[in-house]
C-alpha cells in the first residue's frame, strides 16, 4: 500500500466511523428525556403488582392512568383543566405586559428608575401569597383575585429581567444608534428592544413558570373548579390517585406551554451566537 | 473648509483632561491619519468630531456649521464592528437609509457590496462572518449613507496583516470613487504613511497636536519610497513618548492599542 492508499483508507475509516453518530443526539435527546420518569414508573408499577408495596398513599401508574381516564370519560378533567389554563393565561398576560411596560420605563429613564424601583424591589420582597387575603377582599373569592395572584407572581421576574437587561444593553450597540441618528423611539424599537429579547424571553420563561405555581396558591384558596380543586379535592376525599393525576396534569402542562413558548420565540432570538444551541 | 477643530478642549466627569485646546483645519477630500501612544485623545478627539461626545469648550464645526449631535454627513467606524446581531449583513448595511425607498436602497446596497466585495454575503448573520468581513460590513454600512466625512478609529488594528493591508486598498479605492473627507486614527505608522496627506501625531496629557506631518507623495503608494516619512513620524512620536510617564516603553508597544479597546 501507497501512502495515499492508507491516508485513503484512514479516512474512510474516520468517515464510517462518523456517520452513525450524526443521528443519534437527533433520536437521543427525547429519548434521554422520558427515560427516567418511564424507569421510575416501571419500577413501582412493578413493586405494587408484585406486592411488595402496598400503594395506598403512592398509587401505582396503572391506577393513576385510571384515574385520569374517569376524570376524562366524565368531561370534569377537560373542565379543571380549562379553567386552570385560562387562569394562568390571563394571569401570564396581564403580569408579563406589566412586568415589560414598568421594566421598560424603569430600564430607559434613570429618573423612573429612581422613583419606582425601590418601592417595587420592597414589594418583591412580599411572598405572594401574603397578598391573598387583601386580594379576596379587594376582588373578592372569584375569578379576578386569582387571575390577579397568578399576575403578581408573572410580574416580578418579567420585570426584572426586562429592567436589569435594558440598563446593561452594550453600550457600543447604543452608539450605532446614535451615530445613524436614531431619535428615542426607533432607539427603543430598532436597538433596545432586539437587544433585551433573549433576556425578556428567559423572564417570560420563569414568569410563565411562576404562573402555574401560584395557580395552585389560587385554586387552594376556595374554587369549585380547576387543577387546583382536584388537588383539594383528592385530600380531602382521600384519593391520593387523583391528586397523583393533577400533579401530572401540571407537569405536562408546565412542560408544554414552557415549550410552545420556546418555540413561538425562537425565530426572534436565532441571531444569538451561542456556546450551545440546544433544543428543548 | 471640511472641517475645523477650534480650541476643542475635553475634560470627562471623572476628571481626565483627554484633551486640550486642539486646533486642526481639515480640508474637504484630504485624508488625515492621527497617530499617538494610547490614551492621548484619539479616540476622543473622533468622537467629538463625531458628535457622539460634546466638547467641554471649543468647537468642531462642518461647512461652518457646529457639529452638536451625530450629523448626518459624518460617519464613524468603530475599531470592533459593532454589527446589530439580530440583523443580516444586508440589514445591517441598510441601517442608516432606513427612510430611502427600496429602489434606491438596492441600488446602493449593490453598490457598496461591490466596493467591499462582499456580493452573496447579503443574507448572512453577523456571527457568521469572519473579522475581516465584519469590519468590511461595517465600512459599508457607513459608506451607504454616503457621509461627506469619514472617521475611522483604528478599524483595521484587530485585523490579521493581510486583511489589514487588502482593507488599507479598499479605503483608498473607495476615497478615489466618492472622495470623502477621511480621518483615520492609527497606532501603525506604516499605515499613517501609506494613506494619509497628512499625519498627526499627538502628545498626552492633555491630548493636543505634537506636530503635522505633510505627506506630498501621490496616492496609492504601493511603489513608493516611505522611509524618510515614516523615519519623521517615528521621530515624532519618540518626542511624544518622551513626555509621559513611561518612555522606557518601546515605540511599538506603546502606541500598540491593542488591549485596549477604548
Ligand atoms: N468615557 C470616559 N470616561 C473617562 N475617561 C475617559 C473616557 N474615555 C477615555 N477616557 C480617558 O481619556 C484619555 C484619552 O482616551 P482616548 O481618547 O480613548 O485615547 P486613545 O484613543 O488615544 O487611546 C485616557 O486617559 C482615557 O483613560
Ligand atoms: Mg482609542
Amino acid at each position: 500500500m501507497t501512502t495515499t492508499d492508507l491516508l485513503a483508507a484512514k479516512e474512510r475509516e474516520l468517515r464510517s466511523s462518523r456517520a452513525p453518530r450524526s443521528w443519534r443526539p437527533a433520536v437521543g435527546a427525547p429519548l434521554a428525556a422520558v427515560l427516567l420518569p418511564v424507569l421510575g414508573f416501571l419500577v413501582w408499577q412493578i413493586l405494587v403488582s408484585s406486592g411488595l408495596a402496598s400503594g395506598r398513599l403512592v398509587p401505582p401508574p396503572s391506577r393513576i392512568l385510571y384515574a385520569l381516564w374517569q376524570l376524562q370519560k366524565t368531561g370534569e378533567l377537560y373542565h379543571h383543566l380549562l379553567a386552570t389554563v385560562g387562569r394562568v393565561l390571563f394571569g401570564f398576560l396581564a403580569g408579563a405586559v406589566a412586568g415589560i411596560l414598568l421594566g421598560g420605563v424603569t430600564g430607559y429613564f434613570r429618573l423612573a428608575r429612581r422613583l419606582l424601583d425601590p418601592t417595587l424591589q420592597a414589594l418583591r420582597a412580599i411572598p405572594s401569597i401574603a397578598w391573598v387575603p387583601l386580594f379576596i377582599l379587594w376582588f373578592g373569592i372569584f375569578e379576578t383575585s386569582k387571575v390577579a395572584l397568578i399576575a403578581v407572581g408573572v410580574f416580578f421576574p418579567v420585570y426584572l429581567g426586562v429592567s436589569a437587561s435594558l440598563s446593561s444593553v452594550d453600550r457600543k450597540i447604543v452608539e450605532v444608534g446614535r451615530i445613524f441618528r436614531l431619535s428615542g423611539f426607533d432607539l427603543v424599537r430598532r436597538i433596545l428592544f432586539p437587544a433585551i429579547l433573549p433576556a425578556l424571553v428567559v423572564s417570560l420563561r420563569t414568569g410563565l413558570g411562576l404562573g402555574w405555581m401560584f395557580v395552585v396558591a389560587a385554586e387552594f384558596m376556595g374554587a369549585s373548579e380547576g387543577l387546583g380543586y382536584l388537588l383539594v379535592d383528592g385530600q380531602q376525599l382521600g384519593k391520593p390517585d387523583q391528586i397523583v393525576a393533577a400533579i401530572l396534569v401540571f407537569a405536562i402542562l408546565g412542560k408544554f406551554s414552557d415549550g410552545l413558548l420556546v418555540l413561538l420565540t425562537a425565530p426572534l432570538t436565532a441571531w444569538q451566537d451561542n456556546f450551545r444551541r440546544e433544543q428543548e | 473648509m471640511m472641517l475645523s477643530l477650534r480650541s476643542l478642549a475635553k475634560t470627562y466627569p471623572n476628571g481626565v483632561e483627554a484633551l486640550g485646546a486642539l486646533n486642526l483645519d481639515i480640508l474637504a477630500g484630504e485624508i488625515v491619519a492621527v497617530i499617538g501612544g494610547s490614551g492621548c485623545g484619539k479616540s476622543t478627539l473622533l468622537r467629538l468630531i463625531s458628535g457622539l461626545e460634546s466638547a467641554t469648550r471649543g468647537q468642531v464645526k462642518i461647512h461652518g456649521e457646529q457639529v452638536m449631535a451625530p450629523h448626518p454627513l459624518i460617519n464613524l467606524i468603530f475599531q470592533e464592528p459593532r454589527l446589530l446581531p439580530w440583523l443580516t449583513v444586508e440589514q445591517n448595511i441598510c441601517f442608516g437609509i432606513r427612510h430611502l425607498d427600496r429602489l434606491e436602497q438596492g441600488r446602493r446596497l449593490r453598490a457598496v457590496l461591490q466596493q467591499v466585495q462582499l456580493q452573496s454575503y447579503e443574507k448572512r448573520l453577523p456571527k457568521e462572518l469572519s473579522g475581516g468581513q465584519a469590519q468590511r460590513v461595517a465600512i459599508a454600512r457607513a459608506l451607504i449613507t454616503q457621509p461627506e466625512v469619514l472617521l475611522l478609529d483604528e478599524p483595521f488594528s484587530a485585523l490579521d496583516a493581510m486583511t489589514r493591508a487588502s482593507l488599507q486598498d479598499h479605503l483608498l479605492e473607495i476615497w478615489r470613487d466618492a472622495g470623502p473627507t477621511i480621518v483615520i486614527v492609527t497606532h501603525d505608522i506604516e499605515e499613517a504613511a501609506a494613506l494619509a496627506h497628512r499625519v498627526v501625531v499627538m502628545q498626552p496629557s492633555p491630548g493636543r497636536i505634537l506636530e503635522e506631518i505633510d505627506m506630498d507623495l501621490p496616492l496609492p503608494r504601493h511603489e513608493l519610497d516611505l522611509e524618510p516619512y515614516k523615519k519623521r513620524i517615528r521621530a515624532a512620536l519618540r518626542r511624544s513618548l518622551a513626555s509621559t510617564d513611561q518612555p522606557e516603553l518601546n515605540l511599538n508597544e506603546a502606541i500598540s492599542n491593542r488591549r485596549v479597546f477604548s
